[in-house]
C-alpha cells in the first residue's frame, strides 16, 4: 500500500468512528445521556477550557505530573544503570526490585494517603513511586545495548571512566532511554490520575471523577478528550525524537 | 651534564630500535575448574618498522596477547616494553589499535569516528578535522567522511578503523583480525592496501589472524602460537621481496612457508 493510500485509509477510519459518535446518539440508536454526540462534547470542551476551575485543575495536575516525572526518571535511570553495571548492587537489589515491580502499585495508595494526606505531595509521591520501577527496569535493559567492543575501543584510546560513560554509554543507550521516557510517562500519568480520582480536592482527575459521579457526560467526555490529547502529544513528540536519534540503528 | 643527557638519549634511541619487547610473559585466568594457563613464557621482540603477524588456532591467546600489548589487559607475570617503556595502561601516543569488524561507533560519521581518539584528548576542532581528513585520504576514502558506518561496506568500515588507529600517529599499530569478517576478495584487497599504508607511514605493525595466506602475504616475520597454554612454537622469517604482489602467492617460497606453518599448527590442534 502506498503511503498516501495508507494515510487516506486511516483518515477514513477516523472519520467513520467520529461520524458514528455524532450520529448514533442523534438517531437514538445509543442513549444520548450515556454517549452525548461529538458536537456537544466538542462544544463542552471549549466551554470547560474557559472555566477558571478547570484551568486551575489542569495547572495542579500538570505540576504533579512534571514533578513526579522529575523524581522518578533520574532516580530510576541511575538505579537501573547501577544495578545493571555493578555486579554487587545487581545481586543485592535485583530480586527485590523484580518483586516490587510485579505488584500493582494502586494497592499502596491508602498507605500514601495515610503518610502524605490527599494533597499535592501525595499525588507526586504516589506517581513517582508507581513510575520509578518501570524506569529502573528499562534503564537496566538499556545498559545491555552498550557493546563491550565499543567500550574497549574507547579505553584503548585513553578514555577515562567519565568519558566512556558520556561518549559510549549515553549515545548507545539514548534511543532506549527515550523509549523509557515515553513508557514511563504512561505510568506516571496513570499514577497521578488514579491518585486524583481516588481521593483529592483538586486536579483534572478529581474533576473527571466528580463529573462521572454526577452523570455530567459531556463534561466527562470533554475531560477525557483533554487528557488524551495531552498524553498523545507527549508520546508522539518523544517518538519523533526517538526516530531522529536512532537513524543509525539499522 | 650535557654529555650524560646525550648518552641517555642515545640509549633511548638504541632501545627504540625494538618497538615492542615482550619478556617471559605468562597469563593465568580463573576458570570454572580453577586456574587455567592462557599464555606461557612468551618472549618476543618486534623491531621498529617491522610487520609481524601472529597466527594460531582459536583459543591460543593471540588476541589476549595483543590486548596486553595495547595495555588493555594485565598479564599475570612478565613485562611488555613499548618504545623502551613499560605499557600497563592504554597509551594512544605509543600504540594504536584496530579491532575486528563493527568496532566503529554507529552513531558517529566516518570522519567523527576517525576524530574520536583526538576528541578524547580535547584536541582543537580544526586540528582534529584536518588530521582526520588526511587519514581519510590516506586510506582511500576521500569524500566518504559524512557517511555513517551502516552506509559503508565491510571493507570501507575497516579502512575507517585503520584511519582511526593511525590518527594520533602512534609508532605502533596493533591489529586484531581486522579483516576476518570480510569476503575473500575484499580481504586480499584490504591486505594489499594495508601494506601500501604501512609502507607510506613507516609504522610497526603487529597483526593477529588465523589465515595463513594472509599471514605470509603480509608479514616480515610470522609467529606461530599453540593453544592451551598459548606459546610461541615457531618463528618464520618471510624472505619474499617488497612490495608484495598477488603473483607471489603462487611461488614456491610462498607455498613452502605456508606449508611449514600449517604443519606446526596441525601438530598442536
Amino acid at each position: 500500500m502506498s503511503r498516501s493510500a495508507l494515510i487516506l485509509t486511516r483518515l477514513a477510519l477516523l472519520a467513520m468512528v467520529l461520524a458514528a459518535w455524532e450520529w448514533l446518539p442523534r438517531w437514538a440508536i445509543v442513549n444520548a445521556a450515556l454517549l452525548p454526540p461529538l458536537s456537544d462534547v466538542l462544544a463542552m470542551f471549549v466551554t470547560i477550557l474557559g472555566r477558571s476551575q478547570v484551568q486551575e485543575a489542569v495547572a495542579v495536575t500538570a505540576g504533579e505530573v512534571v514533578l513526579a516525572f522529575m523524581f522518578a526518571v533520574p532516580i530510576g535511570a541511575c538505579v537501573g544503570v547501577l544495578v545493571a553495571e555493578s555486579e554487587y548492587f545487581g545481586q543485592i537489589f535485583r530480586p527485590m526490585l523484580f518483586y516490587v515491580f510485579s505488584i500493582p502499585k494502586s494497592i499502596f495508595l491508602p498507605m500514601f494517603i495515610l503518610v502524605f494526606g490527599i494533597g499535592f505531595a501525595q499525588k507526586v509521591a504516589y506517581a513517582a513511586f508507581s513510575t520509578v520501577f518501570i524506569v529502573i527496569m528499562s534503564a537496566a535493559a538499556a545498559v545491555g545495548s552498550v557493546k563491550a567492543d565499543h567500550v574497549l575501543v574507547a579505553r584503548s584510546y585513553g578514555a577515562t571512566r567519565a568519558q566512556v560513560l558520556t561518549r559510549v554509554y549515553v549515545p548507545s543507550m539514548l534511543p532506549f532511554l527515550l523509549e523509557t521516557l515515553r513508557i514511563s510517562m504512561i505510568f506516571n500519568l496513570t499514577g497521578v490520575m488514579i491518585a486524583e480520582m481516588y481521593a483529592s480536592r483538586s486536579g483534572i482527575g478529581q474533576l473527571i471523577a466528580s463529573w462521572g459521579e454526577n452523570f455530567q457526560m459531556p463534561q466527562l467526555f470533554a475531560g477525557v478528550m483533554l487528557l488524551a490529547a495531552a498524553a498523545i502529544a507527549f508520546n508522539e513528540t518523544v517518538r519523533w525524537l526517538e526516530a531522529r536519534c536512532s537513524t543509525w540503528r539499522t | 651534564m650535557q654529555h650524560v643527557a646525550n648518552l641517555s638519549e642515545l640509549r633511548a634511541k638504541e632501545v627504540h630500535a625494538a618497538a615492542i619487547e615482550v619478556a617471559e610473559l605468562s597469563h593465568v585466568y580463573l576458570g570454572r575448574d580453577g586456574k587455567v594457563p592462557a599464555l606461557e613464557d612468551i618472549s618476543l621482540t618486534v623491531g621498529a618498522g617491522r610487520f609481524v603477524v601472529i597466527v594460531g588456532p582459536s583459543g591460543c591467546g593471540k588476541t589476549s596477547l595483543l590486548m596486553m600489548m595495547a595495555g588493555l589487559r594485565r598479564p599475570t607475570s612478565g613485562t611488555i616494553l613499548c618504545a623502551g617503556r613499560p605499557i600497563d595502561v592504554p597509551d594512544p601516543d605509543r600504540v594504536g589499535v584496530v579491532f575486528q569488524e563493527a568496532s566503529l561507533f554507529p552513531w558517529l560519521t566516518a570522519l567523527e569516528n576517525i576524530e574520536f581518539p583526538l576528541s578524547i584528548r580535547h584536541a582543537p576542532r580544526l586540528e582534529r578535522r584536518r588530521r582526520a581528513e588526511a587519514m581519510l585520504n590516506l586510506v582511500g576514502l576521500a569524500g566518504f567522511g559524512a557517511r555513517y558506518p551502516h552506509e559503508l561496506s565491510g571493507g570501507m568500515k575497516q579502512r575507517v578503523s585503520i584511519a582511526r588507529g593511525l590518527v594520533q600517529d602512534p609508532p605502533v599499530l596493533l591489529m586484531d583480525e581486522p579483516f576476518a569478517a570480510l569476503d575473500e576478495q575484499t580481504r586480499m584487497t584490504m591486505g594489499h592496501e594495508l601494506l601500501r599504508i604501512w609502507s607510506q607511514t613507516n609504522k610497526t605493525v603487529v597483526f593477529v589472524t588465523h589465515s595463513l595466506t594472509e599471514a605470509v602475504y603480509l608479514a616480515d616475520e610470522v609467529l606461530v602460537m599453540s593453544p592451551r597454554p598459548g606459546r610461541i612454537i615457531d618463528r618464520a622469517e618471510v624472505t619474499l621481496p617488497r612490495p608484495r604482489t598477488y603473483e607471489m602467492m603462487a611461488t614456491d617460497v610462498f607455498g613452502r612457508l605456508r606449508e611449514r606453518i600449517w604443519q606446526k599448527i596441525r601438530k598442536v590442534t
